[in-house]
C-alpha cells in the first residue's frame, strides 16, 4: 500500500503549517542543507546539483523535499524540512508576476479547468497533474531534462496511457517539450531579478479584510498583522462579521516565503484554517479555506491602513433592488472623506465609519439601474448593482467535482458547493444578451436532478448524494462498491444542479453540474 | 531502491481496488501440494494479496490455491506447453516467476532489473516459446543515479526457462518503447504488440513489422488506438489485440462526422496468419476481446457488458447486463463457456451462445484487478 503511504504523507503536508516553527537563521538553514542534500548531490562552483537549478513555489519546495523522504530515504524532521523549504522558496522562488494566473494551484481551487494554448503542453504535462504544477517552477534546459527522465523512470506507464501510447511520448518530451519549456519557464528572468531587487513588502498592521464562501455567504473585518517570533513571522488577530450580522472571528501566525506568498494557519470560530495570500503594495488576494476539508474556501481580498493606500475592496451587500433601502457596508482602507453612491441613490443616514469601514443607510428609485462606482473619499474600486427586476440565475460555479470519500477509505468526502447569482436584463431589457449584468449572490432553493439518460438509469440522484437545499452544499455519498446498485457501483454520478430563485410568484431556474468523482487517491500540496 | 513506487494509472486503479476487496475472504486454503489432474480443464488466476488460483471447470470450483513471494502486481500469467508450469510477471512488474502447478513449488525466477541501480519494469510483456524452453521479456529500465534518473533503451530479454531461481537473460536485443503484449508463435517467432505489432526472431533479435499499428496509414480512418495488456493463450491459438478508430465519411477527413468503430488485430500462433479489420460500431468501451472457438464469425467483448458480434455484418447481434465490471474474458477448449475474469475475486461464468450467466466461482482472497488468466487442459 505504497500508495496510501505517499497520499497520507503529501496529504499532511498538504499545506505550509507554521505551527511551532523555529526562526530559521540563514547559516543554519545552508549547514543543515549541506547535511542533508549532500549526501546524494553534489556541490561544485555552480550550487548544489540539482537543487541549485531550480526555481520554485514554497508548495513546490515542500513537495520535492517530501518527496526525497517519501521515495528516497531522506531522514529529516518537521521543524528541519519548514526550514529548508522557507530558506530555498526565499532564495530560489518566483516573482508575483510569474505566478499570474496558476495561483489557483496553491489556493487549492481544485475545481479549476485549465486552459492552455499550447496543446502539446496540455496532453505531454497536464494530463496527469495540473499544468500549474509546472508553469510554477522555472528551470534551464538541462533540468526539464532531468524531469523527464524522473517521469518516465518513476511512473513507467506513462508512455503507455492515453495521449501517451499513440505517440513517440519520451522522444516527443525530450526534443520538443524540453527546449519549450526551458524557453517559456527560464531559471533566469527578468522579473525575478527586479523582484529580489525591490524593499520588502510592508506586512505589520491592520488590514481591512473582505471576502465570500461559497454555500455561507460574504464577510468582512480587519485582521490585525503583528510581529511574530521570528524573521518573516507573524501573529493574526482578525475580528469581523458574517453578511447576515454574526461575528467572526479568528487567530493565529502566519509566515511570509519570498518577500510576498502569505500561509496564514488560523482558527476560525473553534475552525482551523488556512490563508493562502498574495501580498503586494499594501493588498493581500488570494484564497481562505478549512485545514482539513480545503473545497470549502473563501475568495478573500485585504487593503493595509497605511499612508497612500485608500482603497474600496467591497462594498456587502453588492447589489439594491431599484426603490428600495437598505444597509450597506462600505468596506477598505483609508475610507475617510464624503461617500459616492451611484446616481439614483441616495444616503439616508451614516450608522457607523470608520477608516476601514463606512456603514451607511441609503434608498434608491425606481429608476436606478446597472453597476456603478461606489467611493469614499479618495478610496475608490467598489461597485452596487442596481436592478429592478432578476432576469436570469446563474449557477457558480458552472461545474464542480465532489468525490465520495469515507465508508473506512482513507479518504474524506469532498463537498461540491454553489451560489445562486442573479443577473438583471440590462438596458434592452433582454437576458442572454451583452449588457446583462450581475446583481449578485442571491438565497436560492438547490436541488439535483440526473445530468443525462446514464444518469436516470443509474439512480444517480438516489445514490450520489445530498443537496442541502438552502445553503447549495452538496455532500457526496460513501466511498467503495455499493452492492445495491447497478453492477454494484460506487456512489458516482453526474448530477444537473439546480437553483430556484422566487421573484414575487415567478421562480427562476439556473443549471450547473456536479460530477461526483472516484477519491483522490494521491492528493499533494499542488495538484 | 527496488521498492520505489511506480505509479501511473495501471498502479493506482489496482491499489485503489485492492483497498476495497482486501479482507474479504481468507487467502489460501492448505491444497497446495494437491496435483492437478491430466486431461482436465482448468483456469488459473492470480489475486490479491499474492494468490494464483486453479479452478477446475468441471465442477467449477477452486481447485488450489498457490502462496505467491513478493508484491502482487500485475499478476499476468502465461501457460508453459507442458500445461503444468506456469508463468506470472508479478511483484509490481519487476518480476517474472514459474510455478509447478501440481505443487505450488517455484521453480523460475528472473528479476527484470539487472544490476543494483536499475529498476525495469516489463509492461505486461512476457510469454513462454512454443516449446516451452525459453521465456521472452521486454524490460524498461531505468538507471538511478544519485541525484537524477536516467531511462535506459527497451531490451528484449531471452531467458532459459531451466535457468532456476537466479535467471539471467541469455540473449538481448533492442526493443522499441512502449512495447506490451507478446505471444509465442509456433514456428518460434514471438509477436510482440507496441507503436507495430512486430515478429521477433528471438535469435538475432531481428524484428518486422507484422501488423502495422502506427504505422497503420489508411486516408478512411483515423489512427488506431490500442490499449491492451492481456496476453490470452486462445484455444484457436489467436493473438488477438481489439484496437478502436473511426471511419471518415469522406476525404475531408472530419472527427466530427466520423463513425467510430471497434476492430482487431489478429495473429494465429499456429499458421502465422494476419488480419487487421473493424468489427463493429465502437458504443461502448471494452477491456479484452476474443474469437469464438467455435465460429471464426463471432467475436465477444467485454468490460461493462458482455457483448457478441458478427464480424461479417459488423454488427452487435447479443449483450448481456453484468453483476460488476469484468476485464478480461476466457473461454474453455469446446467454446461453450465464457469465464470473467478480473477486477474483484469472482469469476462469472456465462453460456457462450446464450451470454446468459450460469455460474459464479469466487475466489479465496481479494481483486484479481488487472491480471491475465489463462484456460488449459493439463
Amino acid at each position: 500500500m505504497k500508495i496510501r503511504t505517499l497520499a497520507t504523507a503529501m496529504g499532511s503536508m498538504a499545506a505550509l503549517g507554521v505551527v511551532l516553527a523555529a526562526p530559521p537563521a540563514h547559516a543554519s538553514a545552508e549547514a543543515l542543507i549541506r547535511a542533508k542534500c549532500l549526501p546524494c548531490h553534489t556541490e561544485t562552483e555552480d550550487g548544489i546539483s540539482r537543487i541549485s537549478h531550480q526555481r520554485k513555489t514554497p508548495e513546490g519546495w515542500l513537495m520535492s523535499v517530501a518527496r526525497m523522504q517519501i521515495v528516497h530515504g531522506l531522514k529529516i524532521t518537521d521543524e528541519e524540512r519548514r526550514t529548508v523549504v522557507k530558506h530555498l522558496a526565499d532564495r530560489q522562488g518566483l516573482a508575483p508576476s510569474e505566478t499570474t494566473g496558476v495561483r489557483y494551484a496553491m489556493e487549492r481551487r481544485l475545481n479549476t479547468v485549465e486552459a492552455f494554448e499550447s496543446e502539446k503542453f496540455t496532453k505531454m504535462c497536464a494530463r496527469c497533474h495540473s499544468g500549474a504544477r509546472v508553469m510554477l517552477q522555472r528551470r534551464p534546459a538541462a533540468e526539464w531534462e532531468h524531469l523527464v527522465h524522473f517521469h518516465l523512470g518513476q511512473f513507467p506507464t506513462t508512455e503507455y496511457q492515453a495521449l501517451g501510447r499513440d505517440r513517440d511520448w519520451f522522444g516527443i518530451a525530450l526534443k520538443e517539450m524540453v527546449p519549450e519549456l526551458a524557453s517559456k519557464l527560464p531559471l533566469q528572468s527578468e522579473a525575478w531579478k527586479q523582484w529580489q531587487a525591490r524593499a520588502p513588502q510592508t506586512v505589520k498592521g491592520e488590514w481591512s479584510l473582505s471576502g465570500h464562501l461559497t454555500g455561507r455567504g460574504g464577510f468582512s473585518g480587519v485582521m490585525k498583522v503583528t510581529a511574530g517570533e521570528g524573521r518573516d513571522r507573524y501573529t493574526l488577530a482578525f475580528d469581523g462579521r458574517w453578511d447576515d450580522g454574526r461575528p467572526m472571528q479568528g487567530r493565529g501566525r502566519a509566515l511570509i516565503y519570498t518577500g510576498y506568498e502569505w500561509r496564514g494557519d488560523l482558527v476560525v470560530d473553534g475552525t482551523p484554517m488556512r490563508q493562502v495570500f498574495a501580498v503586494e503594495d499594501g493588498m493581500m488576494r488570494g484564497r481562505m479555506f478549512l485545514r482539513d476539508q480545503d473545497e470549502v474556501g473563501a475568495d478573500v481580498v485585504a487593503s493595509l491602513q497605511q499612508a497612500g493606500n485608500s482603497r474600496v475592496l467591497a462594498v456587502h451587500p453588492a447589489y439594491l433592488k431599484a426603490g428600495e433601502g437598505a444597509e450597506l457596508r462600505i468596506v477598505g482602507s483609508g475610507l475617510a472623506g464624503e461617500v459616492t453612491l451611484p446616481q439614483g441613490v441616495k444616503l439616508v443616514g451614516t450608522v457607523k465609519r470608520s477608516a476601514t469601514e463606512v456603514v451607511v443607510r441609503v434608498q434608491s428609485d425606481a429608476a436606478a439601474r446597472g453597476v456603478h462606482a461606489v467611493a469614499v473619499g479618495k478610496a475608490s474600486g467598489g461597485s452596487l448593482a442596481l436592478y429592478d427586476s432578476i432576469a436570469a440565475v446563474k449557477v457558480s460555479p458552472a461545474f464542480a467535482v465532489a468525490r465520495i470519500g469515507g465508508n473506512g477509505t482513507p479518504t474524506a468526502k469532498v463537498e461540491a458547493r454553489f451560489d445562486a447569482e442573479a443577473w438583471a436584463a440590462g438596458a434592452d431589457g433582454k437576458a442572454g444578451t451583452e449588457d446583462d449584468f450581475r446583481i449578485g449572490v442571491v438565497p436560492a432553493k438547490w436541488s439535483v436532478e440526473p445530468f443525462d439518460e446514464a444518469a436516470v438509469r443509474d439512480q444517480d440522484v438516489e445514490f450520489a448524494g445530498l443537496m442541502d437545499a438552502a445553503s447549495g452544499v452538496f455532500v457526496p455519498g460513501d466511498a467503495g462498491p455499493n452492492p445495491v446498485r447497478r453492477m454494484s457501483a460506487s456512489n458516482v454520478g453526474n448530477l444537473k444542479v439546480v437553483a430556484e430563485v422566487a421573484q414575487g410568484g415567478e421562480r427562476l431556474r439556473g443549471e450547473g453540474q456536479v460530477i461526483v468523482a472516484p477519491p483522490r487517491w494521491n492528493n499533494p500540496p499542488l495538484p | 531502491m527496488k521498492k520505489t513506487m511506480i505509479g501511473g494509472a495501471l498502479r493506482r486503479s489496482a491499489a485503489a481496488l485492492a483497498c476495497l476487496a482486501a479482507g474479504v475472504l481468507p487467502a489460501a486454503a492448505a491444497n497446495e501440494a494437491r496435483p492437478l489432474e491430466p486431461g482436465s480443464e482448468y483456469l488459473m488466476v492470480a489475486n490479491y494479496p499474492n494468490n494464483l488460483n486453479v479452478v477446475d471447470l468441471a465442477s467449477e470450483s477452486v481447485y488450489k490455491t498457490c502462496p505467491l513471494p513478493d508484491a502482487f502486481g500485475p499478476g499476468t500469467t502465461q501457460i508453459a506447453p507442458d500445461r503444468r508450469t506456469a508463468y506470472i510477471l508479478n511483484n509490481r512488474f519487476g518480476t517474472i516467476y514459474g510455478i509447478d502447478l501440481d505443487t505450488c513449488r517455484l521453480t523460475f525466477r528472473a528479476e527484470m532489473s539487472q544490476g543494483d541501480n536499475e529498476r525495469a519494469k516489463s509492461i505486461a510483456s512476457f510469454t513462454v516459446s512454443a516449446d516451452g524452453k525459453e521465456v521472452y521479456a521486454v524490460q524498461n529500465p531505468t538507471t538511478i543515479h544519485r541525484d537524477h534518473y536516467r531511462v535506459g533503451a527497451p531490451r528484449f530479454a531471452v531467458y532459459d526457462t531451466r535457468a532456476g531461481l537466479e535467471a539471467k537473460p541469455v540473449r538481448v536485443f533492442p526493443a522499441p518503447r512502449q512495447a506490451n503484449i507478446m505471444q509465442a508463435g509456433e514456428d518460434g517467432s514471438v509477436y510482440l504488440a507496441g507503436p507495430n505489432l512486430y515478429k521477433v526472431d528471438v535469435n538475432t533479435g531481428a524484428m518486422t513489422v507484422a501488423l502495422p499499428i502506427r504505422d497503420w496509414q489508411r486516408s478512411t480512418h483515423a489512427p488506431l488506438d490500442v490499449l491492451y495488456i492481456w496476453p490470452v493463450q486462445t484455444p484457436t491459438r489467436d493473438f488477438t489485440i481489439l484496437y478502436t478508430t473511426a471511419k471518415y465519411q469522406d476525404d475531408k477527413q472530419d472527427m466530427a462526422t466520423a463513425e467510430y468503430q471497434y476492430g482487431y488485430l489478429n495473429v494465429n500462433l499456429k499458421s502465422g496468419e494476419t488480419e487487421a479489420r473493424e468489427f463493429g460500431p465502437l458504443t461502448e468501451i471494452y477491456f479484452t476481446g476474443l474469437r469464438s472457438p467455435k465460429d471464426r464469425n463471432i467475436v465477444y467483448g467485454l468490460l461493462h457488458r458482455l457483448t457478441k458480434y458478427d464480424i461479417a455484418q459488423q454488427k452487435l447481434v447479443q449483450a448481456a447486463e453484468l453483476d460488476h465490471t469484468y476485464y478480461t474474458v476466457l473461454s474453455n477448449q469446446a467454446g461453450s463457456r465464457l469465464y470473467l475474469t478480473g477486477t474483484f475475486n469472482d469469476i462469472s461464468i456465462h453460456d457462450a451462445d446464450t451470454l446468459a450467466k450460469v455460474g459464479q466461482v469466487k475466489l479465496p482472497g481479494g481483486d484479481m484487478s488487472l491480471g491475465t488468466g489463462q484456460v488449459f487442459v493439463r
